[in-house]
């Protein structure tokens, strides 16, 4: 393979590595910055993506002991891997609406370690609640049939089609997600808000709409997160906890409440990745910590930051 | 130190215990000496007033139930393996109480318990992590008193728990490990293990694949990065290699790796022609359907040396055509089979796998070795344990050596079924291209292979 063809691939193997990365991470970020609200129960809306999107392109099986004693049988609607893409970011954005009103919003005030322990223990309760119900065994999300197989792009080497359409889709939401708050008077007062919630508040804006609106579209996001993933890796109920950690290093690294902080974290912590994959692969799994940690020696806010996480 | 403290502490209790029972005479003399086996526990002193055997582990055991630990990931990239172990080793207990299953097939078992005594069971999560899975059983042993404990995968998790078992004089039944190192150069005269090994595996996949793909042909390997993924690649480069492939290269992945496509693409672009994916449960699954996803299938041949019905299942279509072994299959023509299976499925409603064979035969076999002993003696157990041969266990002869407690037996070198040829219902995934038999196509001398690194420690009563 060329220089040429040798960087590019790399690069698209960074972009499929970092897409789950950037739009599970972009909504921790948003919540983070203007909330202020450290959201690890953000995991819990992938869990649903993966777990209703598959109940909605194909079946759910639930074989779990709790669905077994009340005798719940397989349930999917089977409309195709389309519709659960389109259904799924609503039903997460609805999902994300209750958890501001109901669990992030009596918890504004609180310290961070009490929304830590909150937040961490129902994306474990909602874990576990899958089990009972569905089942520890691992479920095939499978891809749609117009995204199968691989696609040999040349010199550039063979990619997985599906990989490929994650980064498509990648783009479009983020893209999307990124005109709605910097080009919309919710995303301008959500944007003041990040800066300045008390002068927003002065000025008369109600402040509380737009951020109630904006969690919910953090929600919808990870929800979208989950039905694209489902099919790339096997699905179990640690999948939310699996995608948490890579998704929160992504928001240290590209800094608290920014949506171009977390595609450029993503594609950072992607491009160490797969640097140290390709050429010390007993690395691989440290890397990423250690470019975290790098980066709040360094710049503590982030590299797109404007604020300290802690602040 | 702190753990010979608390032996030494355990042993005090233990001790005090026993004396304590003396004075109970004839209430628990139908213990241990109830069967009437000689062992002169049946003189009404009380199960540990009356044993000729002294105190040693959890030696004697108080009450009239013995504890079982079984130790298996209920989390963890081996966690889909771990609980059909533990569905088995549930179905085990409960046979060996009140009989069905294998315990109507062995003579040795009487569905009454074992030895005189109810059968007990905890059970703890390895979390598929050596140092919890060490502390789990360590749990197991101290506050539960177990006599035998069991459990694995992986390999690191069974290795680490063998070794506690030998310091603590209480048997360990390996489950689901097949890293050479198990009854190589980390055996123990407490451990034993039916599962083949990474080195058997080697032997009985060469033969097959290369004539299936060719002789001269270039091999790369992806493995995953602990005992067993090294013994396994090893042994892969071993036997390919002497049967003329070579290798190109070998790369370790993480254990509980998601994403391998960068490790798969580094594979498509070093040329070979094959691509061994030594990767096990979850982590199989995810490699297998990633590699197919990626189109590697076209240019390569991928080979699984490893399988179990779970982690196909996770695969579902993408293991077509791709060769494996395994260590059994519930779709065997054979009687412990289908009595097995038929069980089973009438208990949980589904097609048991490999591991849980396992799983149940492990506990069996510590059953019927203990009723052949007449004690739950560590010791004695051992040496009953030791050289012992069966055919009842559906993988035809099988003996488990007492030069390192590795059972030779049969091997099942198993091709993948495309996804419309799978019955999920069945637990049918792949056809069994070949039985390869021991000692015609698999097996090794005390004195070569794994087992000449293994030394296998004391029995605890020299």
């Amino acid at each position: 393979m060329s220089v040429v063809g040798s960087v590019v691939g790399f690069m698209i193997q960074t972009l499929a590595v970092s897409s789950i990365y950037i739009l599970v991470a972009i909504g921790l970020s948003i919540t983070l910055g203007t909330l202020k609200f450290v959201n690890f129960a953000h995991a819990a809306m992938y869990l649903a993506g993966v777990y209703i999107g598959l109940g909605i392109a194909l079946e759910l099986q639930f074989s779990g002991d709790l669905a077994r004693s009340i005798g719940l049988g397989n349930v999917g609607l089977d409309l195709g891997f389309l519709a659960a893409l389109a259904i799924i970011p609503i039903i997460t954005f609805g999902l994300g609406l209750l958890m501001e009103r109901f669990v992030a919003r009596p918890f504004y005030d609180r310290p961070d370690t009490d929304q830590i322990l909150v937040t961490f223990g129902i994306l474990l309760i909602v874990q576990e609640l899958i089990r009972a119900f569905v089942g520890g065994r691992s479920l095939t999300f499978s891809r749609p049939a117009w995204a199968e197989g691989a696609i040999s792009l040349g010199p550039l080497g063979t990619y997985a089609s599906w990989r490929l359409a994650i980064i498509g889709i990648t783009s479009v939401l983020v893209l999307a997600v990124y005109l709605y708050i910097e080009y919309t008077d919710v995303g301008l007062a959500v944007r003041a808000g990040t800066e300045d919630t008390e002068m927003v508040n002065l000025l008369g804006v109600r402040a509380t709409r737009p951020f109630l609106v904006i969690f919910g579209v953090g929600s919808g996001l990870a929800g979208a997160a989950g039905v694209v993933g489902g099919p790339v890796f096997s699905v179990v109920p640690e999948i939310g906890v699996g995608v948490l950690v890579p998704a929160f290093l992504v928001v240290v690294v590209g800094g608290v409440g920014s949506i171009v902080g977390s595609v450029v974290g993503g594609l950072l912590i992607g491009a160490v990745e797969v640097g140290l994959v390709m050429n010390a692969p007993t690395w691989s799994s440290v890397g990423i910590y250690a470019l975290a940690a790098v980066v709040l020696l360094v710049r503590p806010a982030g590299l797109m930051g404007a604020v300290e996480v802690d602040e | 130190m702190a753990e010979n403290d608390t032996q030494s502490r355990r042993d005090v209790l233990k001790t005090a215990g026993a004396a304590g029972t003396v004075g109970l005479a004839g209430l628990a003399g139908c213990l241990e000496g109830g069967n009437g086996n000689g062992n002169g526990n049946g003189n009404g002193n009380g199960g540990d007033g009356g044993s000729e055997y002294p105190a040693l582990g959890n030696y004697p055991i108080e009450g009239d139930a013995a504890t079982l630990g079984f130790n298996v990931p209920q989390t963890g990239p081996y966690q889909e393996e771990g609980a059909d172990e533990l569905r088995a080793y549930e179905l085990a207990a409960d046979h060996l109480n009140n009989g069905g299953g294998w315990v109507d097939l062995w003579d040795d078992l009487s569905g009454d318990g074992v030895n005189g005594y109810e059968i007990d069971y905890v059970t703890g999560d390895t979390a598929t992590d050596a140092d919890t899975a060490r502390e789990s059983a360590s749990r197991m042993i101290e506050r539960d008193n177990a006599i035998m404990y069991s459990g694995g995968s992986s390999s690191a998790t069974a290795i680490a728990q063998q070794g506690l078992a030998q310091q603590e004089n209480v048997l360990f039944m390996c489950c689901l490990t097949h890293s050479n190192d198990t009854t190589g150069g980390d055996c123990v005269r407490y451990g034993f293990r039916e599962m083949f090994n990474a080195y058997m595996t080697g032997q009985a996949l060469a033969p097959i694949v290369t004539e299936e793909y060719g002789d001269d042909l270039e091999f790369y390997q992806l493995y995953a990065d602990y005992t067993w993924g090294q013994t396994q690649q090893a042994s892969m480069r071993q036997f390919f290699e002497e049967a003329g492939w070579s290798e190109v290269d070998s790369v370790p992945t993480p254990l509980g790796t998601d994403d391998y496509s960068t490790f798969l693409q580094e594979a498509v672009d070093s040329g070979a022609d094959v691509l061994f994916l030594n990767h096990y449960g979850l982590d199989g699954s995810n490699s297998v359907s990633q590699a197919v996803d990626q189109g590697i299938n076209e240019d390569m041949e991928i080979v699984v040396p490893l399988y179990n019905v779970p982690m196909a299942a996770g695969a579902g279509g993408s293991i077509e055509g791709v060769f494996g072994t395994d260590g059994w299959d519930a779709n065997l023509d054979n009687e412990p089979t289908r009595v097995f299976a038929e069980a089973f499925e009438e208990e949980y409603g589904s097609t048991p796998s490999s591991p849980a064979r396992l799983a149940y035969s492990a506990t069996m076999q510590y059953a019927a070795a203990v009723e052949r002993a007449g004690t739950f003696y560590p010791p004695e157990v051992i040496r009953e344990l030791e050289g012992y041969e069966w055919d009842n266990g559906g993988i035809g002869e099988e003996i488990m050596r007492e030069c390192d407690h590795q059972t030779m037996r049969d091997i099942l070198v198993v091709r993948g079924l495309s996804e419309e040829e799978q019955d999920p219902d069945t637990g049918r995934y792949w056809e069994v291209v070949e039985q390869s038999s021991y000692p015609d196509a698999v097996g090794y001398e005390c004195d070569s292979g794994p087992a000449a690194e293994c030394e296998l420690g004391e029995y605890g009563d020299e």
